[in-house]
């Protein structure tokens, strides 16, 4: 059950790269970037599920060696991969919106003065 | 008193030298809509971080301590890591001291030449927590917090290099960067978790208990990718086009910031998975790995260089050719090798932030970066033109600057792995390394032609010389310049190799946290001692000498002090068969030096234009690319 978590999170990840390498649109670029992100939170939560397991939220008086919750971590992880997200889809579209201003365009081949 | 005494305690030091960055760009941030306030907290928390940098050279350096520092008291439970821990160790604090000179010295400069941009207080913001992202980086003890950091330290580069957003190419630069520098960072966060899955564990000292002992393919494969995400860090082949493009558009004090600093975080990164996390340094696949794509570097980055006609953009190919001597060095692995790679990080970080600084007092004076429309500046700017050789013959590797003294132990130490192991490769990479300084020396020439010397356009008669905040930041990276090239001992003996020693000390680094390190691998280090003798001083005393008698002979002889300038109705250079006897001199245009050379090389020139094409998806293409060759790679070796 948990495979088939591993393989569809590697799986987005292949396909936003895939995205980002084969799709000249820049909108799409920054789709692709989002979609190789949700790809690492799904990877993240699945490495810290244990079959079976709560919600790992306690007081100190419920916690004792029979509590059996997923591992925490990796939802800390996941909490910060999903803002930093975010922020990278917010300033990307925010860049692609200048970009826009100032080329007329959006298509990556035509955005390209600096080279060589 | 004995609360006072606590927190003053030099344990705390590192997280304070991190937290008055973020402290400083959360103030400016909510305060700085006055310029005095703005640049007072600016100038206070850059100077508070370098204090305590400084500060931690007498416990961690002199006295070789280990500071482990877990934040909130939370520790170990159970033998696993479950708070955030700062370690710093020798090699920690050499590039935090790097990056907190860098940001005081730009700050400095930064005061005088953003006064003409508006929103100077997002600057200040982003210049903060971009430093701020580098202290965090290289003092972290945490895997997941140096992916933090790294995100930081990237978002805040993008939105500088995006800065002047009216500037030819900086968005797009930013964009293209923002993109694979994005790739990178989803690589590392990948890595990541992929150690996490395997150790339950994201202490770094932990990670190098367990990591070496439980190889397997999920580790292999986040070797290969936090490799590669470091790499984008670093800016070394094949990402250079972006360090082009970002260092190019970025306002110069923030290319100092991404050049110096941003690339060595990326270096740093490297080592601590080489040397540490994996412990495979001792691999002769691995040495051949971080040599290989650091000559590729070193060599593709200094003839794109020479190709350049923008001034910055020129210097970020340099600074991409001397990170390929760092990592060159660092690979080699021997004592003598990472102590050289180290002692040219630092040189790199004085002088191409000296350079970078100088192209940005012309910028802010003519207004343009392009060499074909600038000439005769050391007319007009002669303080910045004297700062500015320095910082050129620094670069070049010119006895007695500072470039020199770490080229020669790079050289030696490449000649010596090539004795000690029967390898010829080494002396290849030798002979590539020397070539590089060539080049580079000649680039160097052509910039200085285009420049600073040679005729003045009319239209840049009004040019004056920068403000003295400028020029006096711009002369604290002379002087440093000058200071490590005339007294390589001290730096060796006191930063490069301490910091190389403890690359070296595992063990040491595992047990300062508290950790059994007794499986930790100890990779043979060799000595330091290297052959040849090297006496900067006579040196200086033959280059005083030279220059002297050059001044004796030139006032001896009949010196026409003629005030040249170009004449707005074209260059009778270009009139090949009839004109040319009109004027004793006539301008040689940046593209034009050289021009023998290129056209003989015009198959590699070519291929290379078409290469670096511009595409982010091409771009993103060679990312994905060389992270499968470098997974194929580890797969195989490690």
């Amino acid at each position: 059950m948990i495979l088939l978590n591993y393989i569809a999170a590697f799986f987005l990840i292949a396909l936003g790269m895939y995205t980002i390498v084969t799709k000249y649109n820049l909108v799409k670029t920054v789709i692709g970037l989002s979609i190789a992100d949700y790809g690492v939170n799904l990877l993240l939560i699945s490495i810290g599920f244990n079959p079976g397991g709560t919600a790992p939220i306690f007081t100190w008086s419920e916690l004792d060696y029979n509590s059996f919750f997923v591992d925490p971590v990796p939802q800390a992880l996941t909490l910060t991969s999903i803002v930093i997200g975010a922020c990278v889809t917010a300033m990307s579209l925010a860049l692609v919106i200048k970009l826009e201003e100032q080329y007329g365009t959006i298509d990556t081949r035509k955005i390209r003065r600096l080279r060589g | 008193m004995n609360l006072l005494g606590n927190v003053l305690s030099y344990q705390h030091f590192p997280i304070y030298a991190i937290m008055v960055l973020f402290m400083g760009s959360f103030l400016i941030a909510a305060f700085g809509e006055n310029r005095r306030v703005r640049n007072i907290l600016a100038l206070l928390s850059i100077t508070a971080s370098l204090i305590f940098s400084l500060l931690l050279i007498n416990p961690v350096i002199l006295r070789g301590e280990i500071i482990g520092y877990w934040m909130g008291a939370r520790s170990i439970a159970g033998g696993y890591a479950i708070g955030i821990a700062l370690e710093v160790d020798a090699l920690s604090l050499f590039f935090a001291l790097l990056a907190a000179c860098a940001i005081f010295v730009s700050g400095v400069y930064s005061i005088q030449y953003m006064s003409r941009d508006d929103n100077e207080k997002e600057y200040y913001t982003l210049y903060l927590l971009l430093c701020g992202g580098v202290m965090g980086m290289v003092l972290s003890g945490d895997l997941f917090n140096m992916f933090i950091m790294v995100e930081i330290l990237t978002f805040a580069a993008v939105a500088l290099t995006a800065f002047r957003n009216t500037a030819r190419g900086a968005v797009e630069a930013a964009f293209k960067y923002l993109v694979v520098g994005c790739m990178g960072s989803t690589f590392i966060l990948v890595g990541t978790a992929m150690l996490y899955a395997q150790t339950h564990t994201l202490n770094l000292a932990q990670l190098a208990q367990l990591v070496p002992g439980n190889m397997n393919t999920a580790t292999k494969a986040a070797f290969a990718l936090l490799f590669v995400g470091f790499g984008t860090k670093a800016f070394i082949v094949p990402f250079h086009p972006l360090a082009a493009d970002a260092h190019g558009a970025a306002p110069a004090s923030v290319s100092v910031i991404i050049s110096g600093v941003l690339t060595k975080s990326g270096i740093y990164g490297i080592i601590r998975i080489t040397y540490f996390l994996f412990q495979s340094m001792g691999l002769g696949t691995m040495q051949f790995l971080l040599v290989f794509i650091g000559s590729v570097s070193m060599f593709v980055c200094v003839t794109m260089a020479l190709a350049q006609h923008d001034f910055k953009r020129l210097l970020a190919f340099h600074s991409i050719s001397q990170i390929g001597y760092v990592l060159t060095a660092v690979g080699l692995c021997t004592a003598l090798g990472l102590s050289a790679g180290l002692y040219h990080a630092i040189n790199h970080t004085l002088f191409k932030g000296l350079l970078f600084l100088a192209a940005g007092a012309v910028l802010h004076e003519t207004g343009t970066t392009d060499l074909n429309k600038l000439g005769g500046l050391a007319r007009k700017m002669p303080h910045t033109t004297v700062l500015f050789l320095i910082g050129a013959l620094s670069i070049s590797g010119v006895p007695p600057f500072n470039g020199f003294a770490s080229k020669w132990l790079i050289y030696q130490a490449t000649y010596q792995k090539a004795v000690e192991s029967g390898n010829i490769g080494f002396l290849l990479v030798t002979v590539i390394a020397l070539i590089t300084s060539v080049l580079t020396l000649a680039s160097f020439v052509k910039v200085s032609h285009s420049v600073f010397f040679g005729q003045l356009p009319p239209e840049l008669e009004k040019v004056k010389e920068v403000s003295w905040g400028m020029r006096f930041a711009m002369g604290i990276f002379a002087l440093l310049c000058i200071v490590t090239g005339l007294f390589p001992n001290l730096v060796t003996t006191y930063l490069t190799e301490p910091a190389a020693a403890a690359a070296f000390s595992v063990q040491r680094y595992i047990e300062a946290m508290g950790f059994d390190g007794s499986a930790a691998v100890e990779i043979l280090a060799g000595s330091f001692r290297y052959a040849g003798v090297w006496e900067p001083v006579s040196w200086l005393l033959v280059l005083c000498i030279a220059l002297l008698a050059v001044t004796i002979a030139a006032l001896a002889g009949r010196y026409d002090n003629v005030s040249l300038c170009r004449t707005a109705a074209g260059d009778s250079k270009y009139q090949l068969f009839y004109g040319g006897e009109e004027q004793s001199f006539s301008q040689l245009g940046g593209d034009d030096m050289f021009w023998g050379f290129k056209h003989n090389w015009r198959g590699y020139f070519s291929f290379m234009h078409r290469l670096h094409s511009g595409i982010v998806n091409d771009y993103a293409l060679w990312a994905v690319a060389d992270l499968a060759l470098v997974m194929l790679f580890s797969l195989i070796v490690l």
